[in-house]
């Protein structure tokens, strides 16, 4: 049946031939019976059969294609099912296809059309080293950021434009391009809609009465800038941008899911999120913010403590039912698409598809993460309140400790016990195993059971012993001897037995010769009891007594010492302790970090990971499975990125924030720039702010991305103050978001910028508002731990100060889009829906700010004068005539419907608060 | 379109309506209504979904796939016993009889007496199996696609991808009594979707419609006066609308806000099940159960896109032990009103393109669950067993008296036409008219889809 010799290697067949053979007969079968687990999509087993050269590459088992070479071809042995594996798994292939495919083979895989070399498919065939350098050589955000010439206005500018379009160099490049496409740039917002975009934008709140009349009235560059910086100078503006990256750095206040109804809180997350509003109030460069987040505690010299909470930058996220895998992935695709927008994450199963990202660079950061642990304990980072509750929490903490402590050692000394109790058991578990079901070791009559940990340590006790050891030889020697024999001739053999043991144990001889074993069982007896005088020294009489007696102590040495099989360590109570004690422990354990999460009075704490006392390396795990390893992976840094190694002693964290922020990463500025331009703009210069991979959009001002990237890094020394400072006094920035009607027909896409973005408030920023006018709100109430940003009693804090549940996000706030907090998120998605209506009319949260509001007017009996305060509260402005007549008319017809408990006034508040001009940013 | 919509809210939905022509749907920030209701791949055969979700793993060998040869090994280990996640011992007959139903007769358990004058309607899935014997992770495979991962719910895509197709009432419900099931709201979560294709959250313990939705009613207002309200609103929303010449954002905002005022009352309304006629209510039953069953009608009726029923909180059909005792009681608060959705369904001729599914995370072992260390509990349970189970499913255009695939002669695994909850998943969304591997999502680099790189269209199902 073997046809290798009909097809001769090297048979000169015409092209056409070829691609005819492979296009009707050779394709159309592989689709048909293997594409469906062999290809793009699945490859199973790491085979792909869509290609010439990943058939050639063959499966993760290695080659399955011998050219030329039937017989030695996997698979066509496969196909005829003439070994272990056939394939197709649901019904052979008739004998015609198989000569089809051995003809193929044979041939020497001609290949035609999608799959062949000239037409790789899907940009997924290549080589990844071919990929990277195809990559560096190419694909824009890998050339080297620089500073580019300034375009050069056109001459016919009209004066007042080119005044104000030629100063700043954001504006030169914005000009440039628009006006080359016949473009003109809208004007100047109005000094109203530019005070409230420049309060909001820098802050995420409205700006106060007094500073929109100040402005209005004196509308200067000089009071422009002075505004401006007294904003950038505030808390409020720390705190608004620590929301957006917060958003960055998928924030929440939960693990996510925890078993079994315990508690899933993740308490000291706010001091990583306090820490970020420091880091911005404080204009801490970014790439020392980006190091202290990726790497606080390996930082030479040491930083301040509570710069350790910047740590939870990696460690707020999900814990995924405690995989660690599923951990480090999410740290990956955080470091990696956060802060660089390339998506690495999408190697873990196999090389990236479309990204110059090989598997291995995947697990040459996953040893990184690998290699580092959460302490049990957090350190504490800052003092406790200064309180009466501060003593009280101090005492309960140290009575929940003990607590704990004296249930640890009560699990220890009964587990003791009772393994010296079936110490016989044990031994004669490992000297005659017995069946094991699914694993699991036997139950003892009593209910007892055995633990691996017990009888795997008293396995390797008896491992290779000789039976001349003076301990345990006797047994090693009897225990071999089978048991019909043991029986008849009991005398003689253990009296062969004593005598040749050289040393023999005078405990041990004694024991036997009083004993007078009969069997396996008899023996074991012997040595429990001898197991027994010294394993359970529980007073200080038999303590003394196994000092004094040599031979006691050597067996005490043997069976007695913490560490040996029967007297596991004090630390190790857990593995010899039953279900239901592991359950109370756990309860107490709650209890104890109850207290520390929820009891105020406590310490801060700063939510840490630390690098394990010696570094994993990792192993590629194929398909993305830990069961089925590959090659050890060196710890490095991405190829695409240098491929530099990590420091061999440590995780590595240090080096890899080190390569993040390195001036000469392409991909770190341009994707930090991109962000707060994004936030500034409403739109990005990159439109696919998470990824500027080969998958990712170009940028449409390539040369003004880089200008300011470059200068950002240079100039301004990774000050992000000194960038917000350069945008918000742009020209581009200030334009009045209503264009000229020609405009919008030639940018209807505001591509060019040629006019400014009206946006929706954030979540965060339209509750702030809210409560802004309703009053409440305390600018000065700083962090801690997070509130329920629904109940009205929280009117004094900031959005920013929420609780966030990432397993339960209430749906008021999903419907106002707030991040997922299970995903780095650059910049949120913009939905509308009903629901969001239903907010507005009939949430508690706007019904208590509006009655609020309604409080806050004097009790001046004149109506109109009441409105003009009203919109004063609302608006930050006065209400325009047509404005008052319509109010009043509303007024006298609801004046009689009114009910007593909401008025028309609330009503009147309520209304104006759900209004698109409250919510909408010109 | 139905009730309270006008012909203005008729052509706008219209002009909305874009098609998905084979292409992940575009979400447009200008659109009125993100939800708004989309044309799928191909036609479809059904337009709604009520998944009945026996939470905890309902027992198939007790329900739907009867296995006699456990009588004769009853005491006994079973040759070939599987691993799940507690240790079971010997064969366990079921203590439930079994009967032939309809003309296909198709064989249902005493516990499902309501169920079963449906048998002819029912395509009985036998053979299927997910990854591990574990709530947690079943579950969300069960919903989401994958068992660890944050990926959105079925529900979720589907709403993403069709839209829903009634304005005034969430596109996705899902209702469980007295709070939430094992892995909580992760199981109808949007993950990285935008949130408001994640399924709306209804406590069915609760009675009164208005208790039941968040925010759809003024505490204070009445309709007469909110009303002025909001055409005080809506006035000062539009002359700012026209200062700022054209907005398209703020245009759909103002209609966003009428929908809302809209929904107030039709939501309110389609929760509310006590002005149904007694004799309705009746055949529901005055339970959880039957109001929610009777609400999952009220909103396919009303043209809610998918609808998921959970038993109750936790995982009520997780019998450990004393099974026969507990799925009698488990079955007897469901059957009943499973059965009058059926009839409802069919009698409002809904059925055809409505899909019913009815099934657990995974099924349990035909061997007794042995007792624990503790020695608390006594032989009389099953394991958990995700080796092969049952699902069932009816209308939305599948076969009926079909018993499809086959667990082994004693119900441990799925071994004939064995299906994988992802080839369910691409079925169900093939029924719906979307391409399961077309239905995809661009999240941190790559196109996302719910059955990731698995799934078959099981097009045996089809009727």
């Amino acid at each position: 049946m073997l046809a290798g010799s009909a097809f001769a290697v090297g048979t000169k067949v015409s092209f056409q031939d070829e691609e005819r053979f492979f296009e009707t007969k050779v394709r159309p079968l592989l689709v048909n019976n293997c594409y469906e687990c062999h290809s793009e999509d699945i490859a199973e087993a790491g085979l792909r059969l869509d290609s010439r050269q990943s058939v050639l590459k063959g499966s993760d088992t290695g080659a399955v294609v011998e050219l030329g070479d039937i017989q030695k071809s996997k698979i066509i042995t496969v196909i005829k099912a003439s070994g272990e594996l056939a394939m197709p798994p649901d019904g052979k292939l008739t004998a015609g296809e198989i000569k089809i495919l051995e003809e193929w083979v044979a041939r020497g895989l001609p290949w035609s059309g999608v799959g062949s070399k000239e037409t790789p498919i899907s940009n997924g065939s290549d080589s990844i080293p071919e990929r990277i350098a195809s990559t560096k050589k190419n694909h824009w955000s890998f050339q080297p950021i620089r500073r580019h010439e300034l375009p050069v206005l056109p001459e016919d500018l009209p004066v007042h434009l080119r005044e104000k379009w030629s100063s700043n160099r954001i504006d030169r490049f914005l000009a440039g391009t628009m006006l080359k496409q016949g473009i003109q740039p809208a004007e100047e917002a109005s000094p109203h809609a530019l005070i409230r975009r420049l309060s909001y934008d820098l802050t995420g709140l409205p700006p106060s009465v007094d500073d929109v009349e100040a402005f209005v009235a004196n509308p200067s560059e000089p009071a422009y800038r002075a505004y401006a910086e007294r904003l950038l100078d505030s808390t409020q503006h720390a705190e608004h941008w620590a929301r957006h990256w917060l958003d960055l750095a998928r924030y929440a206040d939960t693990i996510g899911y925890a078993f079994g109804g315990q508690s899933n809180k993740s308490p000291f997350a706010w001091t990583y999120r306090d820490w970020v509003v420091k880091a911005f109030h404080d204009d801490v460069p970014y790439n020392r913010f980006v190091t202290l987040q990726v790497a606080a505690d390996r930082i030479t010299p040491e930083v301040p403590r509570k710069d350790l909470a910047a740590l939870g930058f990696l460690t707020v996220g999900r814990t995924f039912r405690g995989n660690i895998h599923d951990i480090i992935d999410d740290r990956i695709d955080l470091v990696t698409r956060g802060l660089m927008g390339l998506s690495v994450a999408c190697a873990r199963c196999h090389d990236h598809k479309y990204e110059p990202i090989g598997i291995d660079d995947y697990y040459a950061l996953h040893g990184i993460f690998a290699s580092t642990e959460t302490p049990e304990e957090l350190p504490i980072i800052g003092e406790p309140p200064q309180t009466e509750e501060a003593s009280e929490f101090a005492e309960k903490m140290a009575e929940l400790a003990m607590n704990l402590a004296d249930h640890e050692r009560a699990i220890y000394d009964r587990a003791i016990r009772e393994a010296v109790a079936h110490a016989p058991d044990y031994l004669i578990e490992v000297a005659r195993p017995s069946e094991k079901k699914d694993g699991r070791l036997p139950q003892m009559q009593d209910g007892y059971e055995m633990r691996p940990i017990i009888l795997g340590r008293l396995e390797r006790l008896l491992r290779n012993k000789s039976d001349t050891h003076p301990i345990l030889g006797p047994w090693v020697h009897l225990s071999n001897v089978p048991d019909d024999v043991f029986s008849s001739d009991a005398d003689k053999i253990l009296k062969q037995c004593v005598e040749s043991v050289p040393n023999l144990n005078t405990c041990v001889e004694q024991e036997l010769i009083s004993a007078k074993p009969h069997s396996i069982s008899d023996l074991a007896a012997v040595y429990g009891r001898l197991i027994a005088k010294v394993a359970l020294d529980e007073n200080d009489e038999a303590k003394s007594l196994i000092q004094q007696s040599e031979d006691l102590h050597s067996l005490w040495l043997v069976f007695g010492k913490a560490g040996t099989p029967f007297v596991v360590l004090e630390n190790e109570w857990k593995s010899v302790s039953k279900r239901s004690e592991r359950d109370e422990h756990s309860k107490r354990k709650r209890r104890v970090l109850a207290h520390q999460a929820d009891a105020r009075g406590g310490p801060p704490r700063a939510m840490v990971l630390v690098d394990k006392s010696k570094p994993t390396e990792s192993f590629v795990f194929l398909r993305g499975s830990p069961g089925r390893q590959g090659e050890k992976i060196d710890r490095r840094v991405p190829h695409i990125l240098g491929g530099e190694f990590v420091d061999k002693r440590t995780s590595g964290r240090l080096d890899l924030a080190e390569m993040i922020v390195d001036p000469k990463n392409p991909l770190t500025a341009r994707i930090f720039v991109n962000w707060v331009w994004t936030h500034h703009f409403g739109q990005g210069l990159i439109a696919t702010p998470g990824d500027i991979g080969l998958r990712g959009e170009p940028p449409s001002h390539p040369e003004l991305l880089d200008d300011l990237a470059s200068r950002f890094v240079n100039d301004g020394k990774w000050s992000v103050r000194c960038l917000h400072r350069e945008i918000i006094f742009s020209q581009a920035w200030r334009q009045a978001s209503t264009a000229k009607q020609d405009t919008v027909a030639s940018d209807p896409e505001n591509m060019y910028y040629s006019r400014s973005r009206r946006r929706r408030l954030s979540w965060e920023s339209w509750r702030d508002s809210l409560l802004m006018a309703a009053g409440t709100l305390q600018l000065n109430e700083g962090g801690g731990p997070g509130m329920d940003p629904l109940d009205p009693r929280n009117g004094a804090r900031r959005t920013l100060y929420s609780w966030v549940d990432r397993q339960d996000v209430p749906g008021v706030l999903r419907a106002f889009d707030i991040a997922n907090p299970d995903t780095t998120v650059h910049v949120r998605s913009t939905t509308l829906v009903p629901q969001q209506g239903l907010v507005m009319l009939n949430s508690p949260l706007v019904i208590d700010a509006a009655k609020k509001v309604a409080d806050r007017l004097s009790d001046e009996s004149n109506t109109q004068a009441r409105i003009e305060q009203l919109w004063k509260i609302v608006f930050a402005r006065s209400p325009q005539r047509d404005e008052i007549r319509m109010v009043q008319a509303w007024i006298e017809k609801s004046e009689d419907l009114s009910s007593d408990d909401f008025g028309v006034w609330p009503q009147l508040a309520q209304a104006l608060m759900s209004t698109a001009e409250f919510q909408y940013v010109d | 379109m139905r009730a309270g919509l006008g012909i203005g809210w008729m052509a706008a939905s219209t002009a909305l309506q874009q098609s998905l022509n084979a292409k992940p749907p575009a979400l447009n920030q200008h659109e009125a209504n993100t939800l708004a209701s989309r044309n799928p791949h191909f036609p479809a055969r059904a337009k709604a979904v009520i998944h009945i979700f026996a939470n905890g793993g309902p027992s198939h060998i007790d329900t739907f796939d009867p296995k006699p040869k456990l009588e004769e090994y009853a005491g006994r280990e079973i040759p070939g016993a599987l691993k799940t996640e507690r240790r079971t011992g010997a064969a366990l007959p079921s203590p439930f009889q079994f009967q032939q139903y309809g003309e296909s007769g198709l064989p249902v358990s005493e516990l499902f007496p309501s169920v079963a004058r449906h048998a002819d309607r029912l395509l009985v899935v036998r053979s299927m199996h997910a990854d591990v014997p574990n709530h947690e992770p079943s579950l969300l495979l069960m919903n989401c696609g994958d068992g660890r991962l944050v990926r959105p719910s079925t529900g979720a895509w589907v709403t993403y991808g069709l839209g829903t197709e009634n304005q005034n009432l969430p596109g996705f419900v899902a209702m469980c009594p007295g709070g939430y099931p094992i892995s909580g709201t992760a199981n109808w979560r949007s993950a990285f979707l935008p949130g408001v294709f994640q399924g709306t959250y209804i406590d069915t313990k609760k009675k009164k419609g208005d208790e039941l939705v968040e925010c759809i009613r003024h505490p204070v207002l009445d309709e007469k006066v909110q009303r002025e309200q909001f055409d005080l609103m809506a006035a000062l929303d539009r002359k700012h609308l026209q200062q700022r010449k054209t907005d398209a954002a703020l245009e759909s905002r103002i209609t966003s806000m009428e929908l809302a005022w809209r929904m107030q009352f039709e939501a309110g309304e389609a929760f509310d099940v006590t002005k149904e006629p007694k004799h309705i209510l009746e055949r529901y039953g005055d339970t959880p159960h039957g109001r929610q069953l009777l609400i999952a009608r009220r909103l396919v009726e009303r043209g809610v896109r998918y609808v998921q029923v959970w038993h109750g909180a936790g995982q009520p059909w997780d019998s450990h032990q004393e099974i026969e005792k507990n799925h009698r009681k488990l079955a007897g608060e469901a059957d009943k009103p499973i059965g009058a959705l059926l009839d409802d369904l069919v009698g409002l001729g809904l059925l055809d393109s409505t899909l019913v599914l009815w099934g657990g995370e995974f099924g349990r072992t035909p061997t007794v669950e042995l007792p624990n260390d503790a020695g608390t509990k006594t032989a009389t349970g099953r394991d958990h067993n995700h080796h092969g189970f049952t699902v069932w499913m009816a209308g939305g255009g599948v076969k009926g008296g079909v018993a499809y695939g086959a667990t082994d002669e004693f119900g441990f695994k799925a071994v004939e036409n064995p299906v994988h909850v992802h080839d369910l998943q691409a079925t169900m969304l093939h029924l719906l008219g979307l391409d399961h591997k077309k239905l995809t999502y661009r999240h941190s680099g790559r196109d996302f889809r719910l059955t990731d790189v698995h799934g078959r269209v099981l097009t045996d199902w089809l009727a």
